[in-house]
């Protein structure tokens, strides 16, 4: 590219370093036989917080025959300067227009961003549809945990990868490129990427509707293709690659930190959260592992703070061994730990106590629910005496800061569970002040946030209808009211009219892909960004289009209703959700999968879990 | 021990923010193994400070850092490995130990010098641009500026010590600009900039490069006028 215009396009935006790249242990090649470039479609400093492009960044790097550039969503007064300047969207490595590569792989992690998928595609000149991108185009894949039901984007997408992706972007490669060797079409490449377990070609299956406008299934169209994807799994975490050397961002990025991944998969069972069940089973990283992690990464980064990730880091088989390892080890070089995902039910206090002294750092507690019976409805097995008890800990120990996340609008909810919320935080902040004077340290710090309820694929919630805007908005009103006059309270919550988008998104089928498409053309893009969000332009899609959000948000489906996910095999069986799903209406708890198998796995539980 | 270095910063970091800079040092002390001491307090942060922030976009061979350290180093050894850490863009020219009771860079600067690099199409560029440098010198130079509370007219004229254009070949001129650099007021050199482009139209790109930080007495830094 032409550096006079690249630099004056640099000039003219908020923060050039977004697009500029060259920071330390960034990897620039001259040329490989596949050029793959890696989106993740939100701004850089979010797209660089992603542990999961961190990883592939590196297994692709590390191959000879391949190259991996990165690329991010432009800021909209970038994708101003592009259009401006007619320069074709370009990777941060080798300033490379996207069409130039092989490959595009997109990461999708929340909903939000699927309209910048299509803005990055039209900055590149890449047609949306991939019925309409010819033999000279690169490859559009995409994977990450949305992944899990494509069909929404399914219309834009030559393949999805479904699952862990450490093993099987390399069979990717490998395919790709052998394909490419004999010289096969596009077609054919794409049927060779179908042999590889958990890679998925929409093109290769065709979806039915009723009458009435209900999905009906899918039909294969292509003999070879599998009938199910099955979720691809790497089955030692502790032999897999992590992210190598990796690219210290000149930005303050969202998480600016090290985090060393200690296990995948969560046990616990909470019935709302996908990550739980489609990143069974738990694996671990060995304790030795994590450590020899730790030290390098510290080495080779220059950061002062490490994080240890995972969906519930307390629940590590060694956490009470490692957390003080770690602490002795990096006490006499200024490296503070976080632990992000601590559960109340932890008991952390030894270790609490210690890393204060390192940095002080705030403290997240997830409750999710107000009652006793909502959070038995929602499998979320901790108490009110787990959380006062933390709590109290947490003030003795000196912090004065503490985040309290709840959920609104979950499956059966009452006034009786919102005013738990307010209950709950009341009795945090009475625990807060009942404390003797001198042993506080200025005023309490309570923030409450209030999320709203999402229904997932492949969680036992599946099937439960999101409450309407107009009841997320009076629940709101109703629980910030409910909340007033409890000292050091802050309550925040998030906007009811992009929750209802993700619904539709999460569970949506592929007549969706035009509505993303006729959204983005009403300039729809970054809709997780409250100033970018435009609900009227979403409305106005919707319209277009003749879809009614309700009929995939706020219905309840019947529970032998063919669901537009049924041919991705996520390995938890449907009949376990089915059951969950019946259990939570009952307000039954399940106990965590290491006391016991709860056979979610189903005919998998051989090939696949170890507890 | 006090050290006092000076470095340059070029290439794709001309568009890092001076917190970025800040953050960047910070982290490659780290990874040189170079100790550095922190504050004291509940929130102790490192002792790195700076002679002046360079705006976003510009390239400067003369940017100034000073750390202290929590133990003696050898001034080469320090330059080495500090240098051996940087990421591209950055790279470190001198380095002297300091007296911990010498002045902060911060105090003891007074002015720097700019080279202005402007590519133009326009053949009568090069005149225009000295006649509106000329005519800017001999009068106010009236800027908006923007407060807190708005815009407010200001005149930068007492802040411009020279200016004076050199050419460098067909299409393309250098302006060299020095001007007031102190802890309490600067030379902002976007805003003369406008000013002068005002009278001679627009070239076709614009390069702001810093190449001296001035002491009044030359210590450390180069003396002005001397």
């Amino acid at each position: 590219m032409d550096e006079n215009i690249l630099n004056r396009m640099l000039g003219a935006v908020e923060k050039p370093a977004r697009y500029s790249g060259a920071e330390l242990n960034m990897i620039k090649k001259k040329d490989a036989a596949v050029k793959f470039a890696l989106c993740f479609p939100d701004i850089y400093e979010i797209g660089m917080s992603h542990l999961g492009s961190r990883i592939l960044y590196h297994i692709i790097n590390k191959r000879e025959d391949a190259l991996c550039e990165r690329v991010f969503a432009p800021w909209p007064d970038m994708e101003e300067q592009l259009r401006r300047n007619s320069v074709s969207l370009f990777t941060l490595e080798s300033k490379r227009p996207l069409r130039e590569f092989d490959i595009i792989g997109f990461s999708l992690l929340y909903e939000l961003c699927y309209t910048n998928i299509l803005t990055v595609l039209e900055l590149a000149g890449i047609p949306a549809y991939s019925g309409e991108r010819g033999e000279d185009m690169p490859l559009i894949i995409c994977g990450g945990t949305c992944a899990v039901n494509p069909e929404p984007v399914a219309d834009f997408m030559d393949a999805v990868l479904i699952g862990d992706g450490e093993e099987m972007v390399g069979e990717v490669l490998d395919a790709y490129n052998k394909a490419k060797a004999k010289g096969l079409g596009k077609q054919k490449i794409l049927l060779e990427l179908s042999r590889i377990e958990g890679v998925y070609v929409p093109s290769f299956y065709k979806p039915v509707y009723s009458e009435d406008g209900l999905y009906k299934g899918i039909i294969k169209i292509i003999g070879e293709a599998p009938d199910k994807i099955k979720r691809r799994v790497v089955k030692d975490l502790d032999k897999a690659e992590y992210i190598g050397k990796p690219i210290v961002p000149y930005l303050p990025i969202v998480h600016d930190r090290i985090a060393v991944e200690v296990f995948r998969g969560c046990t616990r069972g909470c019935r709302f959260c996908q990550a739980g069940y489609i990143y069974r089973p738990l694996r671990e990283r060995k304790r030795e592992t994590v450590i020899k992690l730790a030290n390098e990464l510290i080495d080779c980064t220059g950061y002062d703070e490490i994080s240890l990730f995972s969906l519930s880091t307390g629940d590590y088989s060694e956490f009470h061994e490692l957390v003080p390892e770690l602490l002795d080890m990096f006490e006499d070089k200024r490296v503070s730990l976080s632990l992000p995902s601590l559960r109340i039910d932890s008991s952390v206090k030894k270790d609490l106590e210690r890393m204060r002294s390192v940095r002080k750092a705030g403290l997240t507690f997830a409750p999710e629910a107000g009652t006793q019976r909502m959070r038995d409805v929602i499998n979320k097995g901790v108490t009110e005496e787990d959380l006062l008890k933390r709590a109290e800990e947490a003030f003795e120990s000196g912090w004065n800061s503490l985040k309290l996340y709840f959920m609104i609008g979950l499956p059966g909810e009452t006034e009786r569970d919102l005013l738990g919320i307010a209950d709950l935080a009341r009795k945090v902040s009475d625990a807060y002040y009942s404390m003797p004077k001198e042993k506080r340290d200025k005023g309490l710090r309570l923030s409450v946030s209030a999320s709203t309820f999402v229904p997932k694929p492949f969680t036992p919630f599946q099937w439960e209808p999101q409450n309407t805007p107009d009841e997320i908005k009076q629940k709101q009103q109703f629980l910030k009211s409910a909340l007033k006059g409890i000292r050091g309270v802050e309550f925040s919550y998030h906007g009811s009219e992009s929750s209802i988008l993700e619904a539709v998104f999460s569970r949506g089928d592929r007549r969706l892909s035009r509505l993303l498409l006729t959204a983005h053309e009403n300039g729809c893009r970054f809709d997780s960004w409250t100033e970018h969000f435009n609900f009227g332009a979403w409305i106005k899609a919707f319209e277009e289009c003749e879809i009614a959000p309700s009929l995939y948000a706020n219905r309840r489906r019947d529970i032998d209703e063919p669901l537009p996910w049924d041919h991705i095999d996520a390995l938890v069986s449907k009949e376990y959700l089915k059951r969950e799903y019946k259990k939570s209406r009952e307000a039954k708890k399940t106990a965590d999968c290491r006391k016991g198998c709860n056979g979610c796995f189903g005919e998998h539980c051989a090939d696949y879990c170890k507890i | 021990m006090r050290i006092i270095a000076r470095f340059e910063k070029g290439g794709h970091a001309r568009f890092l923010s001076h917190l970025d800079v800040l953050r960047m040092f910070h982290r490659a002390f780290r990874r040189a193994g170079i100790p550095i001491s922190y504050s004291e307090g509940f929130n102790p942060h490192p002792l790195l400070s700076f002679a002046a922030a360079l705006a976003v976009g510009y390239t400067s061979e003369s940017e100034w850092l000073d750390a202290k350290l929590e133990r003696d180093i050898e001034i080469s050894e320090f330059m080495r490995s500090l240098n051996d850490s940087l990421p591209c863009g950055f790279r470190l020219t001198q380095c002297f130990a300091a007296e911990e009771r010498l002045p902060s860079l911060t105090k003891l600067m007074c002015a720097a010098e700019y080279i202005i690099s402007l590519s133009y199409n326009e053949r009568e560029f090069p005149s225009k641009l000295e006649t509106a440098a000329e005519k800017l010198m001999s009068n106010n130079i009236f800027v908006k500026k923007r407060s807190k509370s708005g815009f407010k007219i200001v005149d930068i004229r007492p802040l411009v010590y020279d200016i004076h254009v050199e050419t460098l070949g067909e299409g393309e001129i250098a302006l060299s600009v020095t001007g007031c650099l102190n802890s309490s007021e600067s030379l902002n050199i976007g805003l003369l900039l406008d000013s002068l482009f005002q009278i001679a139209g627009k070239p076709e790109t614009v390069f702001v490069h810093r190449r001296r930080i001035y002491s009044d007495d030359g210590t450390i830094l180069p003396k002005f006028g001397g």
